[in-house]
């Protein structure tokens, strides 16, 4: 058994395709060499695999020929295909056939590293002038060695700048010989370092989440903390964050500080040089931000009629009197009237045109400026929120009236604009607004009327909730057809449903679906119930107890209880079941007949205040 | 610094080069690099220059110390690539001074497109110590066409480059010569431009200048001149640079003109490839 070194050496690879690789390389090694690799190391300049225990030879193959009964006419073609006379074929259980014995693994190397190289598949990948080989970046290199053999290439490199060629005397060596010339080649110990390194220097945070592309910017990471000018700090401190994380994939430590992540050099050198980079990009951003504030939120605000919101939907100063008006229809008060008014104003600043991702906190802290109560600001701030499936919601209840009308107006616009998610395709983030309204609705409890939302867009909406409950989607379908004037009223209704015993809700659902599929099918069914063409019992007491029930339910779900809502329902059930087994619908008498299926299309109506209840599968 | 770069790339066989003669937004545009590069028949190529780039939108009235309607580049062409492409490169700014040991170097993906030439290439941004000091793009696609032989741009900042060698906070305190800063040289026309590319340009006759290029570019075309056509192609890129800074474009107004500049370049491109034989050698 031996041990196998594969690197492939490459100009500085994207972190994305670093990730790739990292991903794809075990099981792609173990189909292609039979042997998962103990060790995969990737940096931006090499993906390498250690596999141990490899055997040294390939396997023997047996290969299938004829049948030993049509020996006469096939076999002569199957050997010659081998190479080989017809003396030399085997038999195995009834079949010619040919042991191909196994080659050296020196000798097979070349092409399964081959494979290996057109088996990675990357996003996004380059020509240049290597062959026909697809790449992230260039290859520069390969080497592969079984043990001390070099099968492929002469040696590797070092770090780009204080190393170069460097020897590798055996395979299992590798790490060690990399880590001699200024290169740790495990990602994983490479972010343990840099995470070390920053806890070390305490305080550090990453809201935009650029360490996944630290680890692979650097071979050699060594954590440098800087400092700028105490006068930076007027901006937004998302601003300050966005600044030191995008232009310089550093780590924000609070106030006036950062940690950068070097790829080697002097420390105070490169300190120097980085922290004159921080500050001429605050300069810069400080530039921006004063030219807006001397212009102001409110007059910005003004500009908004030239800034094109969605084509085909007006500008954003038709956007902010849509939200005007839905904010009023979610009840919202002054202060989210007064923050609907200001929402948009930053899509007309310098300082979100430069910093497109931090639309809404822009505006907040303009607003902050201008002397606008912290309601409204704050507001401001959380529209688009929640951004993400986990992300929290907007804490303050303005906030969540604002993002609320905010993602109504966009899908009511761009549904309208015939511009629906397709597959994956959601360029708009339609599904991520109405996840965010249906978690606005529930975890944020606010009254969100069904009606605002155009059709199209109210079954998008409410079908969000089939994978954000914790009920089966079934549920969520019947109580979608529910009379509920808010979103969130469907939810708990589903819920609500899913929590009757089953005891208690099979005998209502078996009435609802029978005495919807009668209703449907049978014809004749009398305008109005007459009391005195009730002959048996137990259509007597139905008839009653449904005068009762009927308007509790309705009481219910207008005050929201839909608990009480189900338990009124659910008392019908054993005097269904009564019915069902007492009383014949189909009844000769025309006259008796009409009457009981009038009688089944209340008790559909009824339970169906309930939603569509034969939605619910049961067994 | 300039005439470093000069010496170092001339060294390595590179044609040197002057800036060109008409308003451009990138080095790239230069016919030394966009037609040598598009030329499917000329193998090998390589040039280095400098070119004063003229960007309208980048403007700020010589009021921000890093944004400016018109700076520097030095351009480096390499067809084809060579091997030891970024070793030559690295080489260069040793040659400028820059200790490669002493600083933090490194490269981060950084992909170039120019939508209105029908351009891509993949490549980094160079960064020492965070500045951001060279483009490095390799080429795929020029003028909608898939290129045969991939060649390497590196289009350094000069200005960019100079704060770091100069270790200075704004381009303004940059030395020019010794006793002149780059300030004394360019602030008033920083202003000056600004006020022009902003408020002054007349909407109306950049409307008419860019059709009439337009309609040039295309009569030239047609008349088998893709040389000739090229500089109107480039000269209503610029008459329409200057219409959106003055601020006179709609967005869809916007979307038209880059389709309009796009159409051009794309139909010169696949003439100028086609025309193997009229192409310079």
């Amino acid at each position: 058994m031996a041990t196998l070194l594969i690197e492939i050496g490459c100009e500085e690879l994207p972190a994305a395709a670093c990730h790739e690789a990292l991903g794809q390389l075990p099981e792609l090694c173990r189909h292609v060499l039979g042997a998962k690799p103990s060790r995969v190391l990737v940096t931006p300049r090499r993906l390498a695999v250690l596999v141990e225990d490899v055997p040294e030879r390939t396997p023997d193959k047996w290969v299938k020929g004829p049948p030993v009964k049509v020996a006469e006419q096939a076999a002569a073609g199957f050997a010659k295909r081998h190479g080989i006379a017809v003396e030399e074929l085997e038999t195995r259980d009834g079949f010619l056939g040919v042991e191909v014995p196994g080659r050296l693994l020196a000798e097979v190397l070349p092409e399964k590293l081959d494979t290996i190289l057109r088996g990675l598949s990357f996003s996004k990948t380059m020509r240049w002038n290597g062959g026909g080989l697809r790449f992230p970046r260039p290859l520069r290199w390969t080497l592969a060695m079984v043990d001390a053999d070099r099968i492929m290439g002469d040696g590797s490199y070092g770090h780009r700048f204080t190393s170069g060629a460097i020897a590798v005397p055996e395979a299992s060596a590798y790490l060690d010989v990399l880590r001699g010339a200024d290169v740790e080649p495990d990602a994983e110990e490479r972010r343990r370092q840099i995470v070390e390194a920053l806890d070390a220097v305490g305080g550090w945070s990453d809201p935009n989440g650029v360490l996944e592309e630290v680890v692979f910017l650097v071979e050699h990471p060594v954590v440098i903390d800087g400092r700028f000018d105490d006068r930076y700090l007027q901006l937004p401190s998302r601003v300050i964050e966005m600044t030191i994380q995008t232009h310089v994939r550093a780590f924000p430590l609070g106030e006036n500080r950062f940690a950068f992540v070097a790829n080697g050099g002097e420390p105070e050198t490169v300190r120097a040089g980085v922290e004159n980079v921080v500050e001429g990009r605050l300069e810069d951003a400080s530039f921006t931000f004063e030219r807006d504030v001397k212009v102001g939120i409110d007059a910005l605000a003004e500009h908004l009629g030239s800034i094109t919101f969605f084509a085909g939907a007006g500008s954003f100063a038709d956007k902010t009197e849509r939200l005007a008006k839905l904010v009023q229809a979610l009840g919202g008060g002054e202060a989210a009237l007064e923050a609907a008014r200001l929402a948009k104003a930053d899509q007309a600043s310098e300082l979100v045109r430069e910093f497109p991702e931090l639309e809404g906190h822009v505006g907040a802290e303009y607003a902050r400026l201008a002397g606008y109560p912290e309601a409204v600001s704050a507001a401001i701030d959380e529209q688009y929120l929640p951004d993400g499936a986990a992300a929290p919601l907007p804490q303050t209840e303005t906030g969540r009236v604002l993002s609320a009308a905010d993602k109504i107006d966009t899908l009511n616009v761009s549904f309208g604009l015939g511009q629906r998610p397709t597959g994956s395709r959601d360029p708009y983030g339609l599904r991520r607004a109405a996840i965010g309204l249906d978690r606005l609705a529930t975890e944020g409890k606010l009254a969100i009327p069904r009606s605002l939302m155009a059709s199209e867009v109210g079954e998008f909406v409410e079908e969000r909730f089939e994978g954000l409950l914790d009920v089966p989607v079934e549920y969520v379908r019947a109580a979608r057809r529910a009379s509920v004037r808010d979103l969130g009223g469907v939810a708990r209704l589903a819920e609500a449903l899913a929590t009757l015993p089953d005891e208690r809700f099979g005998p209502i659902h078996t009435a609802y679906t029978r005495a919807a599929r009668l209703a449907e099918k049978e014809e004749g069914a009398e305008a109005e119930l007459d009391p005195a063409l009730l002959l048996e019992p137990a259509e007597v007491e139905v008839a009653q107890a449904l005068e009762r029930v009927d308007p509790e339910i309705a009481a219910a779900l207008d005050a929201g209880d839909f608990g009480a809502a189900v338990e009124a329902a659910a008392e019908l059930g054993p005097l269904l079941d009564k019915f069902f087994e007492d009383v014949l619908v189909v009844a000769d008498d025309r006259a008796v007949r009409a009457n009981r299926l009038r009688l089944l299309l209340s008790v559909r109506d009824t339970l169906g205040r309930l939603g569509e209840l034969s939605q619910i599968p049961r067994s | 610094m300039i005439a470093a770069l000069q010496d170092y790339w001339a060294q390595r066989g590179a044609v040197i080069m002057q800036p060109y003669h008409t308003e451009l937004g990138a080095g790239t545009s230069n016919p030394a690099t966009f037609l040598r590069v598009l030329d499917p028949s000329q193998k090998e190529w390589r040039a280095a220059y400098v070119e004063p780039v003229i960007r309208p939108t980048d403007g700020r009235y010589g009021e921000n110390p890093f944004r400016f309607q018109h700076y520097f580049q030095y351009q480096v062409i390499l067809k084809p690539a060579p091997e030891d492409v970024l070793d030559q490169y690295f080489g260069s700014l040793h040659a400028l001074g820059i200790d490669l040991r002493r600083h933090d170097i490194r490269l981060v993906e950084d992909d170039w497109e120019q939508p209105t030439l029908g351009a891509w290439g993949l490549g980094w941004e160079v960064w020492c110590d965070a500045m951001e000091v060279t483009q490095f793009t390799y080429f795929q696609q020029l003028g909608g066409i898939d290129l045969e032989v991939i060649p390497a741009e590196m289009t350094y900042g000069l200005e960019r480059l100079a704060l770091f060698l100069q270790g200075k906070k704004s381009v303004f305190d940059l030395e020019w010569a010794p006793g002149v800063t780059w300030g004394d040289v360019y602030r008033e026309n920083e202003r000056q431009w600004s006020r022009y590319n902003y408020e002054e340009a007349p909407v109306d006759v950049l409307e008419r200048r860019f059709d009439e290029h337009e309609a040039e570019a295309e009569e030239l075309l047609d008349k088998g001149l893709p040389l000739p056509a090229y500089d109107q192609v480039l000269k209503s890129s610029h008459a329409f640079n200057l219409l959106d800074a003055r601020g006179a474009l709609s967005v869809t107004e916007r979307a038209a003109y880059i389709g309009r500049v796009r159409k051009l370049a794309r139909r010169f491109a696949q003439l100028y490839v086609g025309a193997d034989g009229d192409a310079p050698d």
